[in-house]
């Protein structure tokens, strides 16, 4: 169930993705839908999920960019990987912690994308900087509107359960 | 499992994808791995379906145009497609006599091959992974490896992965692309590659060459790929490089930003038993 949710998500991703790329070309630059999938499942508190979650992610948005195939793999597994343990070892339910924990994830990719381009300077170059502060901040708002988003919905559907079985009233 | 089992799970994870970024070749074949194909395979039809709503949304939008609008495009596209007609009239004229001095020399040259239109279905040009996903469908064999990719105004790229009825092309603004080129005024041969967004520099210029800004950067057919003849860029500055070669930056011809069909070069690539080293093309002068 959960990896069937985890799938839609990703599926969801690309198609937002190919729209917003259709929309304004230079939305790909300003968000990066495909991590912040992996932060969302990560985002539980299991370092393993998160770690494959952040793998299978990454090597999808390979499959449409330029440059090596497996850039936005190493850097969105290790992100994965990161997100679930800072969920694991901080209290992550305000507002301002879940915008720094997406805000920071979104950043530590673009320093390992940045490190891996002066590692295969040949074949990539560096990251455009002046687009960071918009993907870190377009990461922190997205993931926020999702979990707030997520959470009204959970709250609504125990709701609703709650209120179909108590009208399950047996005769005393 | 435990956290120490993670851990190492998640550096052999780590360590397996440095070792395929760094088996990939700057400028290799273009086989690709069969994750990619996987990956863009599951992608294409995705990005198929949102560029024909989004091709049906703009065409009902167009749709609505005021009569004396159609009218003047009616009347500039007779025009200019009078002024083609003249054109390919002079062109055909001079291919027959090139035809015929080619025959009295005794010089055979490589056929032209034939242009197979495919449509765009994604790209992204804007990032500083720039990419282009085609759809070149599966009839007539669809797109292969290598097969070079351009429009009316010039070279685009290559095809370096197919999956399917879809691939993906490395742009020549790519910093892994490099293509072999000749100045059209002063017939120097040169590598050109791929560097900052929207930008190619030549490589092997010495400082002695003379070139001019605005002199024409068209493929010399040398490096197995291209053909000869295709337009790629214009030189746009002569800035002093090293001590012995200039830095020429180039702007190409193509706009990479209104790219909705393209055009895939078909016809016979240099066989690869004539690739090894020291047996290309140029290899007797």
């Amino acid at each position: 169930m959960r990896l069937a949710r985890f799938l839609a998500a990703l599926a969801a991703a690309a198609l937002l993705h190919f729209v917003g790329a259709k929309a304004w070309p230079a939305f790909p630059r300003a968000v990066d839908l495909f991590l912040l999938v992996a932060m969302l499942e990560a985002r539980h508190g299991r370092p393993l999920v998160g770690m494959f979650a952040g793998l299978a992610s990454g090597l999808l948005a390979d499959g449409l960019s330029g440059g090596p195939y497996g850039l936005h793999g190493f850097a969105n597994t290790a992100v994965g990987y990161g997100t679930a343990r800072a969920a694991q070892q901080l209290v992550v339910q305000r507002t301002t912690g879940l915008a720094a924990l997406f805000a920071a994830g979104a950043a530590a990719q673009q320093a390992i994308l940045a490190a891996l381009a002066l590692i295969f300077r040949d074949r990539v170059e560096l990251p455009d900087p002046l687009w960071l502060p918009v993907q870190v901040g377009a990461a922190a708002l997205l993931g926020l509107a999702w979990t707030s988003a997520a959470a009204a919905l959970a709250r609504r559907f125990r709701f609703w359960r709650k209120s179909k079985t108590a009208k399950l009233q047996l005769p005393r | 499992m435990t956290p120490l089992r993670t851990r190492l799970l998640l550096a052999a994870l780590l360590i397996g994808q440095l070792f395929l970024l760094a088996s990939q070749e700057p400028d290799g074949d273009g086989s690709g791995s069969l994750l990619e194909g996987a990956a863009l395979r599951s992608l294409g039809p995705l990005a198929w379906t949102v560029d024909q709503v989004s091709g049906i949304f703009a065409s009902a939008t167009s749709g609505a145009r005021s009569r004396s609008e159609l009218l003047d495009e009616n009347r500039n596209l007779r025009t200019e497609l009078l002024e083609l007609r003249r054109g390919a009239l002079r062109l055909e004229g001079l291919e027959q006599e090139n035809e015929g001095l080619a025959k009295t020399l005794g010089f055979s040259r490589r056929g032209q091959g034939r242009l197979r239109a495919a449509e765009v279905v994604y790209a992204d040009h804007g990032s500083w992974l720039r990419s282009l996903v085609l759809y070149a469908g599966s009839s007539g064999g669809g797109a292969r490896l290598n097969q070079p990719v351009l429009t009316s105004d010039g070279l685009v790229g290559r095809v370096v992965l197919v999956a399917g009825a879809y691939a993906k092309v490395q742009l020549v603004t790519d910093r892994a692309a490099s293509v072999g080129v000749q100045l059209g005024r002063s017939r120097r041969q040169a590598v050109l590659r791929g560097s900052a967004p929207g930008e190619l520099l030549l490589d092997y210029i010495p400082r002695q060459a003379g070139i001019e800004v605005g002199e024409q950067v068209l493929t010399a057919g040398i490096d197995g790929v291209y053909p000869r003849g295709i337009p790629v860029g214009v030189v746009a500055a002569v800035e002093p490089g090293d001590e012995v070669f200039h830095r020429v930056v180039v702007r190409p011809v193509v706009d990479f930003s209104r790219l909705d069909f393209v055009y895939l070069l078909e016809g016979e690539s240099v066989p690869p038993e004539l690739m090894r080293e020291g047996a290309g093309p140029d290899a007797s002068r």
